[in-house]
């Protein structure tokens, strides 16, 4: 049975398309203005990918902040019941999954069969999500996927405000003006995030076995910020940013079993 | 403090144009506010009971509840306005006058408000200064006085502000519940404001009309009561429904809501016994507790619960603006003035279950309230809404989810402001919770 998941994210939209509980391909499109369209597209890349038509797909089920308009949906399931399913099938141990993405991020508690127990996001603010590292990517004039290789560097961290995007950049101008090394602030960036992720993951309650996903998973200096805080070698599967995908693909097969019963 | 000898000392001047163009605009949106409201609630129980008809009526801020009200004032009849529950509307209704709560649930005015207040202050005070300063609000400029009762530092201040335009009469309100000092100061106060009504209404609170007042507001307390019972089973009414019933308490005649609530729960007795739901019995029940949400804009935690995907169905709520209206009856042993009075003083403080209070088990009422209403209603997840600003709630949130995570009972922090703008995220989240509470059904 083929199911397939799509994750229609603010910048993204990512596919993953399920062959009998196996990964068999995945697909991706930037969100732009109109994320159905780009939602079709990543669906036809991955279908194509895995050799498989639209009709051979048995049930597909949306997540992400534009689920509502997804294109083929069946069904839809949220961001945190995705990023659960998805968690506990990479790493079966995993109990807490955090998820860092573009303007969101959120920390998610489950039980053993990767059904969310309790959940936590970000508070109206973006400063815990990805945009934040772009802004300060750009008043550092480095490349996004720099940012991470060069707070590895650091020994130390500047101390920055991270309550605001805002004010982070402006704390960050004022740093670059003080000639503080580039490495150092790159850190401040990211343990900034990690702090104010920490904190949400505090109320949930720790827990050894966390899973790391999400687009920002893939920027290793925020990875390393995030064990020093939170003190745990956090798991991080390959294709983090597909995991919202692959949890509503899982969801699909879950689903789709249900409604042949 | 009344604004008769000192000029404004905190509303900034405004010009009668700009007042009569704000007004005209938030009362042309309010208008479509509530009309849509109230479809989105008929849409979602296409069988709505009849007897809603007369609450979607009066649930209009502008319409024949407001006319009455005029008329009466016409006759020589006071209206006297309060913010806070703790106002004793008992009191109230014996000299002949008229209750009526006066907090605004308007999220345009709040932006106004924020001309006299920083926005960190909480939005529904911020919405009810704004309010008075274009006259919104029918209810609030009828009221020929204000009782302020000092709860939270926002309704402190609240009265304060009001009164560079109003009268307003301070009731102090102790902050240790369980003190026999406590229980004394509080009903001196009420004896205090039985002879400011007196004075100002001209009328005076006898034996008897006090006695009627609270016989009066004894078969309210009954008419809601039964509508709660009725909730506690398969659902039989939305709770937007059961929520825009108890709200309207605030306003209505009480002898007339009443009737009409009682006439809503014999349709509604007849509709579980031929288990005609509102929707499917398994469909999680949620409480609402925390910062009380005020018609008409602020409904919108109740309508995303209602038309979330996966639905949920609000079976009961801990809100000052909710079930905490009539919930408690004043208890009279002997009918004398003294023991009336001081009834009513130990209704106000006693029962409350504001976060404003400690004791020397901290608010302990609101926890077993909560678990009560879990136990009793079969609550299945409990929404824990906050607004920004609301200090009180926010910091008592700790406690709850722990007592709460003691009988397992998932409870979901909610934050938000007096804006529409933020639906969508906050969509996400109760839909999360509810698919939560779903799977836990499930298994």
């Amino acid at each position: 049975m083929n199911t397939v998941g799509m994750d229609l994210g603010t910048q993204r939209v990512k596919v993953v398309v399920l062959k009998d509980g196996e990964i068999a391909s995945r697909g991706q499109a930037l969100s732009g203005f109109d994320p159905a369209k780009a939602a079709e597209q990543a669906v036809n890349e991955a279908l194509k990918k895995a050799n498989l038509k639209l009709s051979d797909v048995a049930y597909f089920v949306a997540t992400g902040s534009a689920m509502d308009i997804a294109p083929y949906a069946n069904s839809t399931v949220s961001m945190m019941g995705a990023d659960a399913k998805a968690g506990v099938f990479l790493f079966p141990k995993a109990r807490t999954i955090i998820d860092v993405g573009a303007e969101e991020a959120r920390a998610v508690k489950c039980d053993e069969k990767g059904i969310m127990v309790d959940f936590v996001v970000n508070e109206r603010c973006a400063a815990g999500a990805g945009v934040f590292i772009e802004a300060m990517a750009r008043a550092l004039e480095v490349k996004l996927e720099d940012m991470g290789p060069l707070a590895l560097k650091a020994e130390r961290a500047s101390p920055i405000n991270a309550s605001c995007v805002i004010f982070g950049e402006s704390d960050v101008v004022s740093l670059i003006h003080r000639q503080e090394p580039k490495p150092e602030i790159a850190r401040a960036v990211f343990d900034a995030m990690a702090d104010r992720i920490s904190s949400m993951i505090h109320r949930l309650g720790v827990n050894p076995d966390v899973v790391l996903v999400g687009g920002v998973a893939k920027d290793e200096g925020f990875v390393a910020s995030l064990n020093r805080k939170l003190g745990v070698n956090v798991m991080v599967p390959d294709y983090p940013d597909y995991a919202g995908a692959l949890g509503a693909a899982l969801t699909a097969a879950t689903r789709a079993k249900e409604t042949q019963k | 403090m009344t604004n008769e000898t000192v000029g404004k000392r905190y509303m900034p001047e405004i010009s009668r144009r700009e007042i009569d163009e704000l007004k005209s605009t938030m009362k042309a949106a309010s208008q479509k506010v509530m009309a849509e409201n109230i479809e989105r609630m008929k849409k979602a129980d296409p069988k709505r009971p009849q007897a809603m008809k007369y609450f979607d009526e009066i649930s209009n801020l502008f319409g024949k509840r407001q006319e009455e009200i005029q008329a009466e004032k016409e006759k020589g009849k006071k209206v006297i306005g309060y913010m806070c529950l703790f106002a004793p509307t008992e009191l109230i209704l014996a000299a002949d006058a008229i209750p009526v709560r006066v907090n605004s649930g308007w999220y345009d005015t709040s932006k106004l408000g924020d001309r006299v207040v920083p926005v960190e202050v909480c939005p529904v005070i911020r919405s009810t200064i704004g309010a008075k300063m274009i006259e919104l609000s029918p209810f609030l400029e009828q009221s020929d006085a204000l009782i302020s009762v000092l709860t939270c530092d926002g309704m402190t201040k609240l009265g304060e502000i009001l009164s560079d335009y109003k009268t307003i009469w301070g009731m102090n309100v102790p902050r240790i519940k369980d003190s026999a000092h406590s229980l004394r100061f509080w009903n001196d106060e009420i004896k205090q404001m039985k002879t400011q009504i007196e004075q100002f209404t001209g009328n005076k609170i006898t034996r008897k009309n006090l006695k009627e007042a609270i016989e009066m507001s004894h078969r309210a307390t009954k008419a809601f009561r039964r509508l709660q019972e009725l909730r506690k089973g398969s659902p039989v009414i939305m709770g937007r429904d059961a929520m825009l019933v108890n709200q309207t308490f605030l306003w209505d005649d009480k002898q007339r809501w009443t009737e009409k609530t009682e006439a809503l729960c014999d349709e509604l007795e007849k509709r579980a016994q031929r288990k005609d739901w509102v929707c499917s019995p398994d469909t999680p029940r949620v409480m609402i507790t925390g910062t009380p949400m005020f018609w008409p804009d602020n409904w919108k935690l109740p309508t995303l619960v209602e038309e979330a995907n996966p639905q949920g169905i609000i079976v009961a709520d801990e809100l000052c603006s909710g079930e905490r209206i009539l919930n408690d009856p004043v208890g009279v042993d002997e009918w004398s003035m003294d023991d009336m009075l001081n009834a009513i003083g130990e209704r106000y403080l006693m029962a409350s279950t504001c976060p404003c209070f400690t004791s020397k088990d901290g608010n302990e009422d609101r926890i077993n309230w909560l678990l009560n209403k879990v136990k009793d209603w079969n609550v299945q997840g409990v929404i824990y809404y906050v607004v920004r600003g609301c200090m009180l709630y926010a910091m008592e949130y700790t406690r709850v989810k722990k007592a709460l995570d003691k009988i397992n009972i998932p409870v979901y922090y909610l934050d938000t402001e007096y804006t529409r703008e933020d639906v969508g995220q906050m969509k996400t989240r109760v839909e999360a919770f509810l698919e939560m509470l779903t799977a836990r059904v499930d298994i």
